[in-house]
Parts: C-alpha cells; sequence; structure tokens
C-alpha cells in the first residue's frame, strides 16, 4: 500500500525524473524500479521489527518535507564556532567536498590536486564505470526491513560523490564531505566509496545546518574494500533540532580489508543510521563505534547488523550515549554469525547513561550464531551518573556542574577514543564540552 | 577550628548519631574508637556534607561558620577534607586531571589564582615523591585497579595537595600492611602544623602508634562515651570495647 508521504516522493520523481542523474542510462531502469519498490512496501512503520521505536513514515508525514530548493546566494561556514559541528575539522590539512541542500557547491569544495591513483567526483561524473553500477546494482545476502529505504534514495539521489583509489594508493589526507542545509526540506544523496587492494583512504562526514531549520537528509553510503585496502570514516552528524536525517551505510569486505568507522550524534530532531557491514573475505575487520549525547525532545536511532558469512573476521559495534531532558535513544544491533564463519571474533556492546527521568533508551543487542567455532559477546548497560562518584568529587571541591561534566566526559570520552584520527577525535572531545556548556545540566535535574 | 554539639543524626530515619559533643582547637589531633557501627563514618560523611545524612538536631561551626548551611564542595573549598576507608573509583578520570580539577577549584573558590600546568606538575611531583606515588600512578584513572594501599596513599597525596586546615580521616589504616601504613603516617605526620587539626577515625590502635593524638574519644552507639589521652586507645587495645555496649566483638 502506497501511503501518501511515499506518494508524495513518487510524486517528486515523476517531475524530476527527466533531470536525475543517469535519466538515459541504465540508472533509469533501476530508479524505476526502485519507484515500483516503493510504491508497493511504502514507507517503513512501526510494525516492522526494524522500525519499531522509529515511525519514519509517521515522521515524515508530519514533517511534510517538500523539495530543498537549489540554494541561491552565498553559505556562511563558520570555522570559528566549535561548538557548531560545521566547524569541525577545519584545522585538518583535507579535500574538501561541500553539499548544500544536497547538490555540489564548487566554490565551497576544495578536490583539487588529487594525487595519482585517486578519482574523487559528483557520481553523476562516473555513472558510465564499471565500480559505480556494481556499487548501486550490488544486493546484500540478508535482505534486512532496514534496508527497504534505500529504494527511496535509489529513487531520488540527485547529487553525491564517487571516490575510488586504485590499488595499493594511499590517499594522503582525509577527504572531508560537507553536507550543509541552507534551505528547507528533502534531499536524497548518495556516497560511493570503492578503495582497490591494498589501498587507504580517511572519509570524514559532517552533516549540519546552514540556515535550514526544517529538513530531511537522506544518504546513502556505499563501500566496498578489496583485499587488504582499509577505511577510516568518521562521521558527525550535528543537524538542526527540527531536522530528520536517514543515513545507510553498507560495506562489504574482501578478505584482510578493515573498515574502520566512528558516529558522533551531537544534533538532529529525528535522526536514523543504520549500519550494514558484509563480509566476503577471510580475515577482514569491522569496527562501527559511535557515541551521542542528546538533549531536548531528540530521537536517535543506531541501527547496525553485521553479517558474518566467511571464516576468521572481526567485529566490534560500541555505542555510548548520554541522554538528557526528553530525549530518546536507540541502539539495535544485530551481529549474524553463518555456518561457514567460524573463527568469528564478533563484539557488541551498547552504554547509555540517562541524565534526565524523562529520557529514554531502547536497547536491543542481538546476537545469532550458526556456527560453533565463535567468540562473540554482546552486551548493554543503562545507568545514571554514580552518586557515590558525585559525592567523592564534590568532597575535593569541584562544584556539582563540573563534577556532573567530569564524569559524563569520562564516559563518553571511552567512545569517543574509537574514532579513528587523532586531531579529528580532539576537535570531537572540544565539541563535546561544549555540548555541556550549551546545555542544561542544571542541579534540578538530579536524578 | 571545630565545635559539634548535641549533634543528631538520621539515615533512612534510623537514628544513628545521638547527641554528639566535640571540639577540636587549631593544631589538634583527635582520634575517634568505637566498635563497628557506633555511627564513626556517619560522623565523618556528616562533617563533608553528604546528602542522605539528615541533621535532626545539634549544629557544626567550623572556623566559626555553620558548616551545616554549607554544600560538600563549598565545606572542601574552606578546608575540610576526608579522607576515604574506601576511596571512589573513577574510571575515565586520570589521577593527575583529577587532582589539578579539585585543587584548581578549590583555588577558584576562595578567590586565588588558578595554577598553571608546569606549576602543578612541579607541585604533584614534589607531593608525590615522599607517598611513593609514580607517575605511572598519575596517569591511571582515579583509584581504578589500584590496590589497597595505592589507594590509601592517593588519598593523602589528595590532602597534601589540597592541603586542608580540618582533616578527617576515616579508617585510613583499613587494608594496610605495615609498611605502607608507615608510609601513609608519615604522609599524615608531615601535615601536622599548629594551623592544622586532624579526626583521625580509626577501630584499632595501631594507627595511633604512628598518628599520636592529642585526645582519644570512644564512640559507641552514637554517642561519645569516654573520652581521654592516648592513653586512653592503649586501654582500649586491652580491654576490647565490651565494656561501652559494642554489640559485636571487636
Amino acid at each position: 500500500m502506497t501511503d501518501a508521504t511515499a506518494q508524495s516522493f513518487i510524486d517528486t520523481f515523476e517531475r524530476e525524473r527527466a533531470s536525475l542523474p543517469g535519466a538515459d542510462g541504465w540508472l533509469a531502469a533501476r530508479r524505476e524500479a526502485a519507484v515500483r519498490e516503493l510504491a508497493d512496501a511504502g514507507l517503513p512503520h512501526r510494525r516492522l521489527e526494524d522500525w519499531k521505536y522509529t515511525d519514519l513514515r509517521d515522521v515524515l508525514e508530519k514533517a511534510a518535507f517538500t523539495p530543498a530548493p537549489v540554494h541561491q546566494g552565498a553559505v556562511f561556514l563558520s570555522e570559528e564556532d566549535t561548538r557548531n559541528g560545521a566547524a569541525l575539522f577545519h584545522a585538518i590539512d583535507r579535500y574538501k567536498i561541500v553539499f548544500v541542500n544536497g547538490r555540489l557547491n564548487r566554490a565551497l569544495s576544495d578536490m583539487e590536486d588529487l594525487p595519482e591513483g585517486v578519482v574523487l567526483k559528483p557520481f553523476a561524473d562516473v555513472l558510465g564505470e564499471a565500480w559505480t553500477k556494481a556499487l548501486i546494482e550490488r544486493r546484500f545476502e540478508i535482505n534486512w526491513q532496514a534496508q527497504s529505504v534505500s529504494a527511496l534514495n535509489m529513487a531520488l539521489m540527485a547529487d553525491g560523490v564517487a571516490l575510488h583509489v586504485e590499488e595499493g594508493v594511499t590517499l594522503d589526507k582525509p577527504v572531508h564531505l560537507i553536507f550543509l542545509a541552507a534551505d528547507d526540506g528533502a534531499s536524497h544523496m548518495r556516497t560511493l566509496v570503492r578503495l582497490e587492494k591494498q589501498a587507504q583512504a580517511t572519509v570524514f562526514e559532517t552533516h549540519a545546518s546552514a540556515g535550514a531549520a526544517h529538513y530531511f537528509v537522506d544518504l546513502v553510503t556505499e563501500v566496498s574494500l578489496g583485499v587488504g585496502a582499509t577505511l577510516n570514516h568518521i562521521k558527525l552528524q550535528d543537524e538542526a533540532e527540527d531536522a530528520v536525517h536517514l543515513a545507510t551505510m553498507r560495506a562489504a569486505l574482501a578478505d584482510e580489508a578493515k573498515l574502520d568507522s566512528f558516529t558522533m550524534i551531537a544534533g538532529g530532531g529525528v535522526s536514523r543510521g543504520q549500519t550494514f557491514v558484509e563480509f566476503e573475505g577471510r580475515a577482514a575487520e569491522a569496527h562501527v563505534n559511535g557515541a551521542y549525547a542528546l538533549r531536548g525532545k531528540q530521537h536517535a536511532d543506531q541501527f547496525c547488523v553485521v553479517d558474518h558469512a566467511v571464516p576468521e573476521c572481526n567485529s566490534h559495534t560500541h555505542f555510548k550515549g548520554v541522554l538528557d531532558d526528553e530525549s530518546q535513544g536507540i541502539f539495535q544491533g544485530k551481529v549474524v554469525v553463518r555456518p561457514d564463519a567460524q573463527q568469528t571474533d564478533g563484539r557488541q556492546m551498547t552504554n547509555a547513561l540517562l541524565l534526565s527521568r524523562d529520557a529514554s533508551i531502547n536497547a536491543k543487542p542481538e546476537l545469532e550464531i550458526y556456527a560453533d567455532d565463535v567468540q562473540c559477546a554482546h552486551g548493554s548497560t543503562i545507568g545514571e551518573l554514580d552518586k557515590d562518584a558525585l559525592f567523592y568529587l564534590r568532597s575535593r571541591g569541584i562544584d556539582e556542574m563540573t563534577a556532573r561534566q567530569l564524569l559524563i566526559s569520562a564516559f563518553l570520552d571511552e567512545a569517543l577514543d574509537y574514532a579513528p584520527h587523532e586531531e579529528a577525535r580532539a576537535e570531537l572531545k572540544a565539541l563535546v564540552a561544549g555540548w555541556f556548556e550549551a546545555g542544561n545540566l542544571s542541579a534540578e535535574d538530579i536524578l | 577550628m571545630l565545635e559539634i554539639k548535641n549533634l543528631h543524626v538520621e539515615v533512612g530515619g534510623k537514628e544513628i548519631l545521638k547527641g554528639i559533643d566535640l571540639q577540636i582547637g587549631a593544631g589538634e589531633v583527635h582520634a575517634i574508637m568505637g566498635p563497628n557501627g557506633s555511627g564513626k563514618s556517619t560522623l565523618s560523611y556528616v562533617l563533608s556534607g553528604r546528602e542522605g545524612y539528615e541533621v535532626t538536631q545539634g549544629s557544626i561551626t567550623y572556623k566559626g561558620q555553620d558548616a551545616l548551611a554549607m554544600s560538600v564542595d563549598e565545606r572542601a573549598a574552606a578546608g575540610i577534607f576526608l579522607a576515604f576507608q574506601y576511596p571512589i573509583e573513577i574510571p575515565g578520570v586520570t589521577t593527575m586531571t583529577f587532582l589539578k580539577t579539585a585543587l584548581n577549584a578549590q583555588r577558584k573558590a576562595r578567590g586565588e589564582e588558578e595554577l598553571d600546568a608546569v606549576k602543578f606538575l612541579k607541585l604533584v611531583r614534589e607531593k608525590a615523591k615522599p607517598l611513593n606515588v609514580s607517575d605511572e600512578m598519575l596517569k591511571r584513572p582515579l583509584n581504578v585497579g589500584f590496590s589497597g594501599g595505592e589507594k590509601k596513599r592517593a588519598e593523602i597525596l589528595q590532602m597534601s595537595i589540597l592541603e586542608p586546615w580540618l582533616a578527617i580521616l576515616d579508617e585510613t589504616d583499613s587494608g594496610l600492611d605495615i609498611d605502607a601504613l608507615k608510609v601513609v603516617s608519615e604522609g599524615v605526620n608531615a601535615l601536622r602544623s599548629p594551623e592544622r587539626s586532624m579526626l583521625v577515625i580509626t577501630h584499632y590502635q595501631r594507627l595511633l602508634d604512628y598518628i599520636v593524638p592529642d585526645k582519644v574519644h570512644v564512640l559507641s552507639r552514637g554517642r561519645i562515651v569516654k573520652t581521654g589521652g592516648k592513653d586512653l586507645a592503649l586501654e582500649l587495645e586491652k580491654s576490647g570495647y565490651a565494656e561501652y555496649g559494642a554489640d559485636e566483638a571487636a
């Protein structure tokens, strides 16, 4: 059954189809198929287990987004206010690709002087290449309900970036993808990353508002790592408080490939981050970690599936978060170890700290194991600030607010330490410190 | 320095302290001894301002001020220090960071200039050396994975850096072997001065061989039942607490 909101997206597609990238090539048929899929299934809703805690259909229906316009005029990029996520990572030498309202802004971007063997282009420019087609058409072994939203993205993706690194090449500087919303509305983007054998790259991703308040970001990131390739990935989500953020990353790893991904969620109204990892080769390694600091009525849902289909792979997932006011956090994680995946090492952990009586967290870490020679562990803790620790700190003259900040920072730092880039990690820690200052960690909140 | 008058304290609706009177002058060291459950730790927590300890009657006057009107951190900044019987583990906060935050918080509260990193490091090294607190220990999260002796040495290090006017030592001897006890006691004795007072809470006389008190009080069932000189501790060691109505064998 097509719901009204799915229909409005389909209407957008009908209006814009001729101008969407790949309209006259193989992608057109894929988009048609995606539209049919969207029409049949509609947007996901809470009766689907994977969407139990985030009723995307309801959220998008209430928000009633119209397509984001092409932004006119300048965009102000603050590089100094470290409390604003958009200002992060600017001190780090990097290639910069800026999207405004879902469209590449060349004037703000700096993607010149790439080393030999590296392609970094809008994906529309490389649709003719075999690797982009392979990535876009890729199907994962297990089809999760959570993946159904990729049809929405497939139908409407209007811009995005493709990064390709040739065999044995190490990208000398991080690639920083900055997604800014300057005007209200919905935007749909796609990132494609392919690292060939033994290639290495670091990708930063920032999502923030540059003036927009009520907007929808829909991003799908497709990652494919060749034998022994390494991708370090840091994503910072600091959207406006009335924004809806939907991001899906799907990664496939060949033998001995390594994915090290870290997500920090600081801002956004409703957000859903999905990560799917599929091991295709032996002895590969995936780290999917993150931290979040929520307040107000923020709702952040992290959904992570790691599929061990082959032997000897390691996966590590750890999310830690603090929740204040009436915020809601969700962690749904699943590690699947299929019959052939002997000698798997799969770890999954989530810890949440509730700072207010009205904040809530739903944690669902799951293991599904069909092999017998494996090491797997999962766990979840939910707690509040340790009163004994607070008393101890205060008995040394540290005021209550500082004592609380110290304990919360210590809690989040353990997760932030996973961020696979030293300078970026330090900037994320500074952002978290700013979160406290901007916040309302008042004495009245004490449980 | 400290004047406690007719102090009654309830914890969870149960009266634990039933009328304590105690005066400690500047430079004096008093010991409080007593059986388990007599209210020794309650007294130390009430003095430091811990929540959940309700004063139903009486007063605590510290340096002429009503201590009960002050918060935990205000009391600390005013110079009240409690060395914990069981120091709390703080994962993720290194001992060094903690010490610096605490010292500068107190200095700030007193309107003094905060110490910069260089001066602070010099101060810590100077104070840590006699207590055998290594740099490696200072880099570890506070009290996490510390042995019993390390925890107590870390407490005394905090005390010697914060330089309180009233130090309350709650069973500082528990869990210490004789060598560690010596190191800790020397650390405490080094802080004795005509302006600094101490309240040493202990179950055993042993500690008082090293930290020699001016007065000894026996606390039993929430009341001070006897006060004497340092010899009282020796008597107690021989006779036990039975005559003071101990509920259990000491």
